[in-house]
């Protein structure tokens, strides 16, 4: 088999102020990897910074959230033949070092999907207290909702076989497609890995993404939606 | 007292005007907008009926009734609303999807 094409979607609201970088660092980790950035509705120039780099840029008309636009970008990948499909924060926040080795559990051992996990090795990514408490809780709620024994329930890094990710249907628009994917994953019965992955927790990234409170929000989320 | 109910019949009449006048409205819609706006007619004139009827019904006042089948009414209407700005909410999402995934823009050094 030809070298599998790796497509890493990364949504970005707002996110002028370090997308740059986060393009830099991706393109300089690894050149073949096509890189989509799904502009949610900025208000900012995160569209112009995007298009300073060679990245396949969709932007939507108007801000829907980040499980949207991660759903949008993934649609888009698998429309161009993707073979694996990666979601990747524009923020900062993550490593592009910690891809390969998500890539290579999928693609090496034929697993549907390999996630990233902030808690399997000693961490050494300083997360605040309160923010490890209420992802502990996040684990419990998961492993009562869907049997799934994860450890990090709520992390943005993931490899998908872009075949499984079309059977999944993601909807939920906000921050609770990350417990909405765990579910599919339980549903449909897939093969999953956890990897150590490290998340650097940086002053921007604290104020710009989810405060520990926002789990509330997610419940609610995800209750409002689970009639449909 | 005669004041208030002719206000009141004015009101439900230009309410229930700008129902009916929906061009797209089934006919069974129609139908039940007329009998409650009967209805509501009704014990705007002769406001004694709805003592009787909760009397029968083992509430204590003709108000009360009407409070708690507002109530009712209200939160089928609440649910109603919210069900629907969830469709609506599912449609444009599909619609910005594509229109996103149609205007993408590629990069230029890459052929791919």
């Amino acid at each position: 088999m030809a070298e599998p094409s790796v497509w890493v979607i990364i949504p970005a609201y707002n996110e002028g102020q370090v997308l740059a970088e986060t393009l830099r660092e991706l393109q300089e980790y690894n050149a073949s990897y096509h890189l989509v950035v799904v502009d949610d509705g900025s208000t900012d120039n995160t569209s112009g910074i995007a298009r300073e780099f060679a990245v396949h840029l969709l932007v939507h008309p108007m801000n829907l959230g980040q499980g949207a636009a991660l759903a949008t970008g993934i649609e888009y990948a698998l429309r161009q033949k993707a073979d694996i499909v990666v979601t990747f924060d524009a923020d900062g926040q993550m490593r592009p070092a910690d891809i390969n080795p998500l890539v290579e559990a999928v693609v090496k051992d034929g697993l549907d999907v390999a996630l990233g996990s902030r808690f399997l090795k000693s961490a050494d990514s300083k997360m605040p207290t309160l923010k490890k408490i209420i992802l502990r809780l996040g684990t419990i709620f998961t492993r009562l909702t869907t049997g799934l024994n994860i450890t990090d329930t709520h992390n943005g890094l993931r490899a998908f076989k872009a075949e499984t990710f079309a059977k999944l249907h993601i909807t939920q628009n906000g921050m609770a497609h990350a417990s909405e994917i765990l579910t599919a994953i339980a549903r449909c019965k897939l093969t999953y890995r956890e990897l150590p992955v490290t998340i650097r927790y940086t002053e921007y990234s604290k104020r710009k993404g989810q405060g520990a409170s926002n789990a509330i929000n997610i419940l609610f989320e995800l209750f409002s939606r689970g009639g449909k | 007292m005669i004041t208030i109910k002719l206000i009141l019949i004015a009101l439900l009449l230009v309410i229930l005007r700008a129902f009916l006048v929906q061009k797209s409205l089934l006919l069974i819609k129609r139908a039940v907008a007329v009998l409650m706006f009967a209805g509501l007619l009704i014990l705007v004139l002769f406001p004694d009926i709805s003592t009787r009827a909760a009397n029968i019904m083992g509430i204590g006042r003709g108000a009360d009734l009407l409070f708690y089948l507002a109530h009712l009414f209200f939160l089928l209407v609440a649910v109603t609303l919210w069900r629907r700005t969830i469709t609506l909410n599912d449609a444009v999402t599909r619609l910005a999807r594509e229109l996103a995934i149609r205007n993408a823009e590629r990069p230029n050094e890459k052929a791919d």
